[in-house]
């Protein structure tokens, strides 16, 4: 192997506010052992500057590549996929440095400390570059294109009909037997018993009445919704509080009080709220305000400890409020109640103005929906983790809105935390377009920088296999760990947890980390 | 399993702070297990001495390795150079191993980096709870294989004390009452006869009262002759 390293500085990032100088950098990066060229770059995402590098890389004939475009998160990851190809350099012999966020932005008003703090950094990923070693990927072929939607709700229907689209074969399972209109095959009163597998080539076992069967599929999509049965608490035994949904409904049929709407986050308002998003406070406040459009006499008061509307429906907030919506914060210590003098009104301390308000009401709605108590089951089926609330947990930002940490598993809807009918088919959307270019390949690739277990250190003390959240790691024939690559995302806790240091990520070895952090901090440690 | 527990890093530097050449000594078994003093804790307790050497400005020189099993002397033997060559042992295995180097090798500093704590199991990753106190006359299929000696703070024989609520212990409300939960494990297998009959009180020379323990098995001793045979072939 060469080790010869590229060194790609965008000029127009790293150099923004003349707080780096750009040329003294190339210099050190030149001067670096390893270092084949050190070029800087006008625009390092535009096409022609691609180009430009490309050339560069292979007269040079370096094998890896450190570039240092602008903050990482603006830059699209595929852009980069670009360079590898085309420079024909192994994927993971490319990586990126962010000096803009982690240095230019931080230090602006110190340039000399952001010049020397950068010297540093740079020479350390150098340092790592130089150690990193080519990894392949494995593939397999998909044996189907069957995506599971879990659910015939407004988002598990909306998937159907988008995944179908794409060309999917679709197979909605729904607990109930309630009729449904969806493309692909529908099987009502079934549900999801195990899941075995992995994105591209699940195992599933369903249950149709006593009748138990398997189901391959590519993907699986969960959308398994809220709980729709009525609530218990004081506003419903003292106001007859019903849920949101029939006040929906309710006014589509024209149906509207005109002695005034309460709207309350919850029918057991002293009870602990673990977070905004377990309201539907879009319909909520959507609501609201149709109702002050179609009735302008009927008050409407929203009573809320926390609110939220998700995105767009922030907007909503001054609509509601320009149509006199009143919004009233109040304290669980001093909760919304029935007035004991006078059944037909609500009394209500608004925290913010410290105000006593007696709410006359004709109706009083609650915007909490119950997480659905099959999310249990479905968790431990599909093993993805769940929110404090009850809700199925979507994985963390970058991987998108729809995600779960568990690849090839995406969720949509109420499964979470309430959605609004329209946010749920957005999603169902989104979910179906999503597994639909997942399965459009017919490959799962897999490998690279993942977990590899040393079997003479292990000592077979199943920490990784408590640890790891993708349930890779098990115990094998010989006695000793091993991890099924198809299912690593090389996270990295097995191997930090590990008693006996018998796990090794590829590219994130003891050896190459702590050569790094060494040369970072100038020494041994 | 034996469950162990590292010492604050304090108390192991004032330790070792005046000798110079430090051996780190872990043990693959069940500290590695229960994540005391495993190759990664001995790694990792070497690291942090020498940041805070540098910190403190002191000098010394670490080594750090584990055995399969340091409680043996024939793990323990294949080190023997490098236990020769060092100041001090800082043993990160519980204290059985410790003393197995210290009998071995009595001329050297041998120091504890763990506190041994107890007989537990793994009730969840990451926490252990003791459940046996090796009090060498188990009794336990007369409690529904609930140790009450060490699961019970009294050690109780016949109980459970007045102090049992709701099936808490009066001694923490953290921890449960093992009698109460005795109560329950015969009440399901439909044995709460047995709660009947008072325990007389137990004899306790099996265990540590009647001094230190040794257990000889006879038939797996080796004879003088198969001994000397033993060393010839060495
Ligand atoms: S955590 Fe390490 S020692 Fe324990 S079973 Fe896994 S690989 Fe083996
Ligand atoms: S690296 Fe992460 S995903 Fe891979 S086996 Fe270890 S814990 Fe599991």
């Amino acid at each position: 192997m060469k080790r010869r390293i590229q060194v790609v500085i965008c000029r127009v990032c790293s150099g923004a506010a003349n707080v780096l100088d750009v040329e003294k950098l190339l210099r050190v990066a030149n001067e670096a052992p390893y270092v084949g060229s050190a070029i800087a770059v006008n625009y390092a995402c535009n096409a022609k500057t691609i180009a430009q590098i490309v050339e560069e890389a292979k007269s040079r004939e370096v094998d890896r590549m450190l570039i240092i475009p602008c903050s990482k998160s603006d830059v699209s990851p595929a852009l980069f996929q670009a360079y590898k190809k085309k420079a024909k350099i192994n994927e993971f012999l490319m990586e990126t440095v962010d000096l803009v966020g982690e240095i230019v932005l931080p230090h602006r008003d110190n340039p000399a400390r952001a010049q020397a703090k950068a010297e540093s950094k740079l020479l350390a990923a150098i340092t790592r570059m130089a150690m990193l070693e080519p990894l392949q990927k494995s593939s397999e072929k998909m044996r189907t294109k069957n995506v599971v939607i879990i659910g015939a709700g407004v988002a598990g229907v909306e998937a159907a009909r988008q995944a179908t689209q794409a060309g999917m074969h679709t197979i909605l399972i729904e607990k109930s037997d309630k009729e449904v209109k969806a493309p692909g095959v529908v099987m009502p009163k079934t549900r999801l018993v195990s899941a075995k597998g992995h994105a591209g080539n699940f195992i599933l076992t369903i249950e149709a009445g006593e009748k138990r069967e398997t189901l391959e599929c590519a993907a699986v999509v969960i959308a398994s919704g809220g709980d729709w049965s009525d609530a218990k608490g004081p506003l419903v035994q003292a106001c007859g509080a019903k849920p949101l949904y029939r006040l929906v409904q309710e006014i589509g049929e024209g149906i509207i009080s005109r002695e005034g709407v309460v709207i309350v986050d919850t029918p057991d308002p002293k009870a602990d709220i673990t977070s905004a998003q377990d309201f539907a406070w879009e319909d909520a406040i959507q609501s609201a305000i149709e109702i002050r459009k179609k009735s302008p006499e009927t008050e409407v008061y929203l009573l809320f400890q926390e609110m939220r509307a998700l995105g767009l429906d922030e907007l909503s907030y001054r609509d509601a409020a320009d149509l006199g919506v009143r919004f009233v914060r109040y304290d669980k210590k001093r909760p919304p109640h029935a007035d004991p003098k006078d059944k037909s009104k609500i009394v209500v301390i608004d925290s913010v103005q410290g105000q006593t308000l007696s709410i006359p009401y004709g109706g009083v709605y609650y915007a909490s929906i119950a997480p659905n108590p099959d999310n249990v089951s479905i968790s431990e089926a599909l093993r993805i983790p769940m929110t404090e609330s009850g809700g199925l947990r979507r994985g963390s930002m970058q991987k998108g809105p729809i995600a779960t940490p568990r690849p090839g598993v995406l969720v949509c809807g109420s499964a979470q935390f309430p959605r609004s009918e329209n946010i749920s088919r957005l999603e169902g959307r989104a979910a179906g377009a999503l597994a639909a270019q997942l399965v459009s390949t017919g490959i799962v690739e897999f490998g690279g920088s993942v977990a590899e277990v040393t079997p003479d250190k292990c000592s077979a003390c199943l920490t990784c296999v408590r640890t790891c959240p993708f349930e890779a790691p098990f115990i094998g024939n010989a006695g000793k760990a091993e991890i099924q690559l198809q299912l690593c995302q090389g996270c990295g806790m097995c191997v930090g947890i590990c008693p006996s240091k018998a796990i090794e990520l590829h590219n994130y070895t003891d050896d190459q980390l702590s050569t790094e952090t060494a040369s970072y901090i100038g020494g041994d440690f | 399993m034996i469950v162990a527990e590292r010492k604050p890093l304090g108390e192991i530097v004032e330790m070792i702070a005046q000798l110079h050449k430090v051996t780190v000594i872990g043990c693959r078994s069940c500290v590695a297990i229960c994540l005391a003093g495993g190759e990664k804790e001995v790694k990792m307790l070497i690291s942090a001495l020498k940041l805070k050497n540098r910190k403190e400005g002191r000098k010394q020189e670490f080594d750090g390795f584990v055995l399969e099993r340091q409680c043996e002397k024939e793990w323990v033997k294949e080190v023997d150079d490098k236990i020769l060559a060092s100041d001090v042992i800082l043993s990160m295995s519980c204290s059985l191993g410790a003393q197995t180097i210290a009998d071995m090798y009595p001329e050297k500093v041998v120091v504890p980096g763990l506190n041994t704590a107890m007989f537990g199991v793994p009730e969840e990753q990451g926490m252990w709870s003791e459940k046996c106190l090796g009090c060498g006359d188990c009794i336990i299929h007369t409690t529904g294989g609930i140790c009450p000696i060490a699961r019970c703070a009294k050690s109780m024989l016949n109980g459970p004390c007045g102090g049992s609520s709701d099936g808490h212990c009066e001694v923490n409300l953290d921890i449960e009452c093992a009698w109460y939960a005795i109560h329950e494990r015969l009440k399901l297998q439909g044995r709460l006869d047995l709660l009947e009959a008072v325990r007389p009180p137990k004899d306790w020379t099996p265990s540590h009262s009647g001094g230190r323990r040794i257990i000889v098995r006879e038939d797996a001793k080796l004879t003088q002759h198969q001994k000397r045979g033993k060393e010839a072939v060495i």
